[in-house]
């Protein structure tokens, strides 16, 4: 396999292996700042939550450089994948992370 | 070898290859074809038993006040129903389906890995046996499908009842997890050469993205049994709050499965419908592209919203939002692909056919389903419809909608491969028609039950509470759907007997499974295709005698061995010849002794477990005897002037993918115990009045030691053979560090105090356990190296046994690493007051 095919069906699956990351990530924090009652819970929060969209962002602007037929295609899904998982991490934690209160 | 003989005289020889002998000769059958549709047949009986079940149910609640089942029995009733339709009939339905379709679909001869197809059907099928056999006897788990403790702990639940449950699913689940593995390995390199990944039919992708699933899915269930049994058999509190476990800990990790268990379901079905869809469409897929990133983001999103089945159990809020969201969210992927089944009919011209009708069905039922979910995914709507009927009625149809439906599709579309007959009409429509009106009167009704305040599970009800005659028309409902389903059976077996013969590819599909002929032959293709556009647009009557003709590649038999070929992961190039393992009872004999071991567990006879155990793996040890080569071939000739390696002499070949693959899964399961582990350590209550633990810390350093340099060991033996000198001795001595390892993990386990008096004990004691285990698995695979050098299996091109004792030498090295790091910390936690 080429460099270029692995690393198109690696970024199929990147950006929502981040975004799973991101939610384990948020939820533990969530979970950890409840139990020790940290005073700047839901700064850490926001701060996590900044941290996890950055290789999103990039991911869901960057195609991996193949010419060939199959590696270049799968980039395109890729892609979308990307950009999906990039407004799934926005859908899904940016409100409840600015609006909600984390341990009630 | 390349003038080609007859068809006929070709077909001869590779039958006489790759045939199953008659009389008792069946059962070592290792045919992906006959254990496909054995798998399917299985399912479908417990298909009856489940809907037979379901009946029983409705009886008992069309009328108030009945005393038809009592409340005993109608527990262990309802508890089956649900169990039998989810593990004992969805999963190995479209696992038979994959078993049987995968090959064909991509053009090769058979799964990755033929025996362990057998092994897991016979340990589904005593498995099942197992829980049918429990419930004719009346000791059937009896508290709900999804086990809650304490309901299910000892004290709740004191006959071996939730036993069954427990061993028996998990000896069901061996079957979901090899055949997670074989989809996995298979979809990704068993396709005809120039199949690339994006050539690759939709239905495939399908499948990929649900074996990614189960990999990661069905692990978190496995090890829940597997703790949940621990406490009931040796009273490790890992769910007892009172000390230090907590229940919710099961709700999570069932949970963690659960959720993603249904897109499991789905997601199969969905290829199916994906499939038939262009067909009688009349034009290709809208949307591929577009359809499979969907796919690949409900594979993820559906983990993330476990929760929403746990909203009313006193969540914070912040958690209950992200779940909320995230199951609100996964309804768009959803969307993506029924617009773009929608879509593909509206653009085409449709033809009609009989399985257009349950592809009707489907989306009405479905759709239905999707809005009621995404009703249930809103918190406070969920906290009143909570464990109502409502709640029935959505499960209901979600399910029945995105499975038996597009499952009643399927069988009228591929029984005509299966029979070579075609289908008869005059019985499938009304049968169409009963299960449809059936349905919607039984289901679309518990709505309202559900609405006007009927509880689940409750085995009757007074009748002044407005609730009667909604419930007997749900009845009336169920029995007309009975009806439908016993139709469609008999359908079934009349086109066996009656059906219309017919030439190649009925329907005029353009995937390679209509490529064989049908019935399909016992080696699917006489030659393996050159694959050139995407593989759904093939001409299969064009194709398929060429094929049959030997045209192709290995279109020939050579030294009586089982070939198939092996492409690259992505580009679909040749990458190597694949000798398939031949016809054999030791998977039927492994399963019967992996079957003791859950039987020596359930009848509570501790000492004779071990045993079982060490019969099942010395026949695992036999498996590889006759596999491999005793020396360098080089490439062979495999047709179309064209050669390749074989598997033996490949770097990257599918017993290697394999094994990653068994170790993500195995690395889930661990860090699913983790996770247990920090949850009762964060959550659970009763942890601050217990003292910090006193641990012999160089046994622990040691251990992790010792662990360390076996896995340095077996990479250096690896190095050495990879550059032609002698490995064996590394080897050995790899795995003399690994038992070394395991021997010193033992004055930890012995430093712990009473396992049973707090689950942080009990936790140390499970995650030492799996360490030991582990580093003993290693050094195994690494003494199983050794002697195959011996052997003469070992070179410097054929190295497969050395990948594989590195790879779990550093699994074990790692995981001994994290076991002793968690020791650590829950051994420090506490104050003591
Ligand atoms: C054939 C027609 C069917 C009927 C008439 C039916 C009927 C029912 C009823 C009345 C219940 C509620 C039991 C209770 O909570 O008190 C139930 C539960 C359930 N059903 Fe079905 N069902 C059918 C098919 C299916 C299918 C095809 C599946 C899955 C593939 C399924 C999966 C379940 C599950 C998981 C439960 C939950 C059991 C529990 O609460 O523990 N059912 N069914
Ligand atoms: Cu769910």
């Amino acid at each position: 396999m080429t460099s270029g095919d692995k690393r198109a069906l690696l970024s199929l699956v990147a950006g929502f292996t981040v975004w799973s990351a991101a939610f384990v990530l948020l939820y533990a924090l969530q979970a950890l700042g409840c139990a020790y009652g940290w005073s700047q819970h839901r700064l850490v929060l926001c701060l996590a939550f900044v941290v996890a969209s950055l290789p999103l962002v990039w991911l869901a602007f960057w195609q991996s450089p193949a010419d060939d037929e199959p590696a270049s295609s799968l980039s395109v899904i890729a892609l979308w994948a990307n950009r999906a998982a990039l407004g799934a991490t926005v859908l899904v934690f940016l409100g409840p992370i600015a609006a909600v209160s984390p341990c009630l | 070898m390349s003038q080609t003989p007859s068809p006929i005289r070709l077909h001869k020889q590779l039958d006489a290859i790759w045939q199953t002998p008659s009389g008792w000769g069946r059962l070592s059958s290792v045919n992906h074809t006959v254990l496909g549709k054995r798998f399917m047949l299985v399912a479908l009986v417990f298909f009856a038993i489940g809907g037979l079940l379901s009946m029983l149910i409705r009886a008992q609640l069309a009328t108030p006040d009945s005393a038809f089942l009592g409340p005993e029995l109608y527990n262990q009733i309802f508890t089956m129903h649900g169990t039998v339709m989810m593990f004992l009939f969805a999963i190995p339905m479209f696992e038979g389906c994959a078993v049987y379709m995968l090959p064909k679909l991509l053009g090769a001869r058979d799964m990755a890995f033929p025996r362990l197809t057998a092994y897991g059907f016979w340990c589904y099928l005593f498995g099942g046996t197992i829980l049918i056999v429990a419930m004719l006897l009346g000791a059937a788990p009896n508290g709900g499908w999804f086990m809650y403790t304490p309901l299910s702990s000892r004290p709740y639940t004191p006959g071996i009842n939730a036993d069954v449950w427990l061993l028996g699913i998990t000896f069901v689940e061996i079957s979901a997890v090899t055949a997670a593995v074989e989809i996995f390995v298979t979809i990704l390199r068993m396709r005809a050469p120039g199949m690339s990944l994006p050539r690759m039919p939709l239905f495939a992708w399908y499948m990929l993205v649900t074996a990614g699933m189960m990999i990661f899915g069905f692990p978190p269930l496995i090890l829940g049994s597997i703790l949940l049994e621990l406490e009931r058999a040796f009273d490790l509190p890992f769910f007892d709050p009172n000390r230090g476990g907590d229940p919710l800990l099961w709700q999570h990790l069932f949970w963690l499965f659960g959720h993603p268990e249904v897109y499991i379901i789905f997601l199969p079905a969905a290829g199916a419908l994906s499939t038939i869809i262009p067909v009688f469409a009349q034009r290709p897929m809208l949307g591929y592209r577009a359809i499979i990133a969907a796919i690949v983001a409900m594979g993820f999103l559906s983990f993330g919203l476990w929760v929403h089945h746990m909203f009313t159990v006193g969540i914070p809020h912040m958690a209950l939002a992200f779940f909320s969201a995230a199951s609100a969210l996964v309804a768009v992927p959803t969307a993506v692909q029924i617009f773009a089944w929608i879509g593909t009919l509206a653009s085409g011209r449709p033809r009609w056919d009989i399985p257009m009708l349950y592809v009707a069905g489907f989306f009405v039922v479905f759709v239905i389903g999707g809005l009621t979910g995404v009703m249930l995914a809103m918190v406070p709507f969920n906290t009143q419809a909570h464990d109502s009927y409502f709640v029935v009625a959505h499960l209901h149809y979600v399910l029945v909608g995105g499975f038996v439906f597009p499952m009643l599709a399927a069988i009228y579309y591929w029984l005509p491969h299966i029979s070579g007959r075609q289908s008869l009409y005059r019985l499938s429509v009304p049968a169409f028609w009963l299960i449809l009106i059936g349905f919607n009167l039984t289901f679309f009704l518990m709505h309202l039950t559900g609405l006007m305040g009927m509880p689940r599970r409750i085995s009757t009800y007074p009748s002044n509470w407005g609730w009667d005659w909604l419930n007997l028309l749900s009845s009336i409902g169920g029995f007309i759907l009975t009806m439908g389903l016993a139709l469609v059976l008999a359908d079934m077996v009349l086109q066996f007997r009656l059906g219309r013969r017919y030439r190649r590819d009925p329907w005029q599909a353009g995937t390679l499974e209509w490529a064989t002929a049908t019935p399909p032959p016992t080696y699917n293709f006489a030659a393996l295709p050159r694959i050139d556009t995407r593989a759904d647009q093939l001409s299969p009557d064009r194709i398929g005698p060429r094929l049959a003709g030997g045209e192709g590649y290995l279109g020939f038999a050579r030294n009586g061995e089982q070939e198939t070929l092996a492409v690259d992961i992505a580009t679909g190039e040749i990458d190597h010849v694949i000798i398939l393992p031949r016809r054999s009872f030791l998977p039927l004999w492994t399963a019967l002794a992996t079957g003791s071991i859950f039987l020596a567990l359930l009848f509570k006879l501790y000492w004779a477990a071990p045993l079982g155990a060490l019969v099942t793996l010395a026949l695992f040890l036999m498996w590889p005897r006759s596999l491999g080569q005793r020396r360098d071939v080089g490439p062979v000739d495999i047709g179309r002037g064209e050669t390749a390696v074989l598997d033996a002499e490949a770097v990257g070949n599918v017993t290697v993918l394999a094994n990653r693959t068994a170790v993500a899964m195995n690395g889930t399961l661990f860090a699913s115990l983790l996770f247990g582990g920090l949850f009762l350590l964060i959550v659970a209550p009763n942890w601050t009045d217990i003292a910090p633990l006193d641990m012999p810390i160089w046994a622990g350093l040691s251990a992790l030691l010792a662990a360390a340099a076996g896995a340095v060991l077996a990479w250096l033996a690896r190095k050495r053979n990879g550059a032609g000198r002698p490995a064996g001795g590394f080897l050995a001595a790899a795995a003399i560090a690994q038992g070394v390892a395991t021997g010193l993990v033992v004055p930890l386990m012995l430093a712990v105090p009473d396992p049973t008096g707090h689950a942080r004990q009990a936790v140390i004691m499970a995650v030492l356990l799996y360490a030991i285990l582990h580093c003993g698995l290693g050094a195994l695979m690494a003494a199983h190296g050794v002697w195959r050098i011996g052997r003469g299996f070992v070179s410097a091109r054929r190295q497969t046994e050395l990948v594989l004792a590195t790879l779990w030498a550093a699994y074990a090295a790692g995981a001994t690493a994290l076991a002793l790091g968690l020791t650590l910390l829950l051994g420090s936690a506490g104050g003591g007051s």
